[in-house]
């Protein structure tokens, strides 16, 4: 006997209501505005027709403060599976057309439902932030909402790839979700996310401050550092979205997308060899190193206008995905200073909870020295990436170009950090100090002694120099691998990679280590 | 007990010790049975009172350093000026070198965040400079 008709009706009616969210007026007053709705977001991120939903009909469990008879559909947030670029991949997507996005019980209990199946499954989670915050008529059930999302987060920390898009408002605790994700896009105009807010502030502490000093993508992207992509318009977040995907593998288990070529073609580049200004305080460009060092159009920059002194992001050598970590000698010199060592500590650990291979490449002369530096912890800052290249298990290479001196050259993958290859163009200086310093430390009684201590002193600088500011004392010392010319560098770094590809390196077992924060 | 007198930096504190582990007769515990060697030191943690902890930390530098406003062009890092290359009443490109600064034997570039006119050019060669600091005010 077929289906009553009727039964297919108003399964269909139902279906026609939730799918309008807050209304029809409402979504085109959205779009009309130049924003997508939550499932306009969707229908962009997914191969066309591969979203699978989950939780169509659900809504809240609210009977107070007249919530008894409202019906919120899909109770605010869109959860389900697809397909990026044939990839499984699970989202959810607040709608703010719905009591404005608001989280309540059962929107975070849909949020926590698709994530469980995200971490069974193993694949990666997006998540489209669009929310004026917890649905205060659920009290402490929204905020309880919150916990749960937030202890999945962690769950899924280190299991499976998690994006946050900031599309909207986010404010408040709702901000804490994203902050747990590994990357966060954030949507210039339409987004804020901040704890509290200018009024806040204001009625709290008096001070007064503007919504784009506090919470602004510009403000998080450069000085807060709390997100790592900024975005011009949803179309731009999900470009972003797809883009980091292709890098990443769909869980801890497997490998990231290598292409691998079946053979490595080991043609020298010659437009390498000029990379380096003969004037020795003349800085290098190492965004001109990575333009040339990986594929071409593979470089996907992380936190671009965040610590400009250090350079991470993804890119592909010869096929293979590759985390790098660079010294940016245009800016504050290269040093490596707070800022700059937490960016560079928690991309190390994503990079190895998701077996990426990291390449280093330094130009380092120290860390910044500064009362504010000294004061601002720089020794617990500085720690981190110490930590996490140590405890990084998967394959390390490191590619000395210039400057590696003491504390930051250690720091930067060295050997001793457990790094599988490292490499030095001739023009590396490795070395505890400056010759200036060192020979001050080293000759005192010799200068002082001398009939001409300044010429004396010159003389033991480039006697110095020439002895220690290369990379053959290092080299001799068996803590480089191999001196090579920059036009050979592209053929080194692959064949290292290829050969280190098979890796495996296990350590005790523990719950974790105690990285200094 | 005993009482001691700590100086640290310059300022006295009276403390008093008792001494715990000493054996049944009152003679200091001795394991070694070398008579007469001394009890070891009592471990006093003096309060830390240097001015060090309270003294409020500047960000700004010292002496006559234009305050940073809008339009200002600031330094990256401490350092000092090596090369001014822009006089005032220049028009300038954003990404263009107005000065150098060097800092860790190494110059760092200050290039123009914007297109615009050199207003004031608050640094002279050699100066010392601090992060933060506002070196040329454009326009």
């Amino acid at each position: 006997m077929p289906i009553s008709a009727a039964a297919v009706d108003k399964l269909r009616k139902k279906r026609e209501v939730a799918l309008n969210g807050g209304g029809k007026d409402k979504l085109e007053e959205r779009r009309k505005k130049g924003l997508m709705t939550a499932r306009d977001r969707l229908d962009n991120l997914y191969d066309a027709n591969t979203f699978q939903e989950r939780g169509l009909h659900a809504t809240h469990n609210c009977t107070g403060f007249g919530m008894l008879d409202k019906v919120l559909p899909a109770d605010g947030v869109v959860t389900g599976t697809g397909y990026v670029a044939g990839q499984s991949v699970a989202a959810f997507s607040q709608d703010f057309t719905v009591a404005g996005g608001s989280l309540g019980n059962i929107h975070a209990k849909k949020i926590v439902n698709l994530m469980d199946h995200a971490l069974k499954a193993g694949m990666p989670i997006i998540g489209f932030m669009d929310s004026g915050g917890a649905r205060i008529q659920e009290g402490v059930g929204s905020l309880s909402g919150y916990g749960q999302v937030f202890f999945h987060n962690v769950l899924a920390s280190g299991v499976v790839p998690q994006i946050a898009v900031i599309a909207g408002p986010c404010a408040g605790g709702a901000a804490y979700s994203p902050a747990l994700t590994d990357f966060q896009i954030m949507i210039k105009k339409q987004a804020n996310m901040f704890i509290c807010g200018p009024d806040v502030i204001k009625a709290a502490t008096g001070q007064t401050c503007t919504m784009e000093e506090v919470g602004s993508a510009a403000a998080h992207a450069t000085i807060s550092g709390n997100i790592h992509f900024v975005a011009e318009n949803d179309t731009h977040a999900i470009q972003i979205v797809k883009q980091l995907l292709t890098y990443l593998p769909a869980n801890n288990l497997v490998d990231p997308p290598h292409k691998l070529p079946p053979t490595l073609s080991l043609t020298k580049h010659k437009s390498m060899d000029a990379l380096v200004p003969e004037d020795p305080k003349a800085p290098l460009d190492m965004q001109a190193v990575i333009g040339k060092l990986f594929d071409p159009n593979t470089f996907l920059e992380v936190q671009r206008d965040f610590a400009k002194n250090l350079i991470i992001g993804f890119a592909r050598l010869k096929g293979m995905v590759v985390a790098i970590i660079a010294n940016q000698p245009m800016v504050k010199a290269g040093t490596l200073d707070i800022d700059a060592s937490d960016k560079a500590a928690r991309f190390i650990r994503f990079a190895n909870c998701f077996n990426i291979p990291i390449i280093t490449l330094v130009d380092v002369p120290g860390f910044l020295p500064g009362l504010a530096q000294e004061r601002g912890g720089i020794i617990r800052h500085g720690a981190k990436m110490l930590f996490a290249y140590s405890a990084a298990t998967v394959p390390k290479i490191t590619m000395i170009i210039r400057k590696a001196y003491g504390g930051a050259y250690l720091a930067m993958c060295s050997k001793d950090l457990g790094a599988d290859y490292v490499f030095a163009w001739p023009t590396a200086e490795i070395a505890v100090m400056g010759a200036e310093g060192a020979v001050k430390v080293l000759y005192r009684k010799e200068i002082t002694a001398a009939a001409d201590p300044k010429a004396k002193e010159a003389e033991l600088i480039a006697d110095y120099r020439e002895k220690f500011a290369s990379p053959y004392q290092a080299a001799s010392k068996a803590l480089i691998d191999d001196v090579i010319e920059p036009s050979e560098t592209r053929a080194a770094l692959a064949m290292a990679l290829r050969s280190l590809l098979s890796k495996r390196e296990t350590r005790p077992p523990k719950k974790h280590g105690n990285i200094p924060l | 007990m005993k009482k001691l007198r700590v100086t640290v930096e310059g300022k006295a504190y009276e403390v008093t010790v008792e001494i715990l582990d000493q054996g049944p007769e009152g003679a200091p515990f001795n394991p070694q049975g070398v008579a007469g060697a001394p009890a070891p030191a009592p471990i006093v943690s003096a309060p830390i009172v240097s001015a060090s902890v309270s003294a409020p930390v500047s960000a700004a530098p010292a002496a006559a350093a234009a305050p940073a406003g809008p339009g200002s062009v600031v330094s990256q890092l401490a350092g000092k000026i090596v090369a001014i290359n822009v006089k005032e009443g220049d028009a300038v490109k954003e990404g263009d070198v107005l000065l150098s600064v060097e800092a860790m034997k190494m110059n760092t570039y200050i290039n123009a965040p914007r297109a615009g006119t050199v207003k004031k050019i608050n640094v002279a060669m050699g100066d010392a400079v601090n992060e933060g600091q506002s070196l040329i005010e454009l326009e």
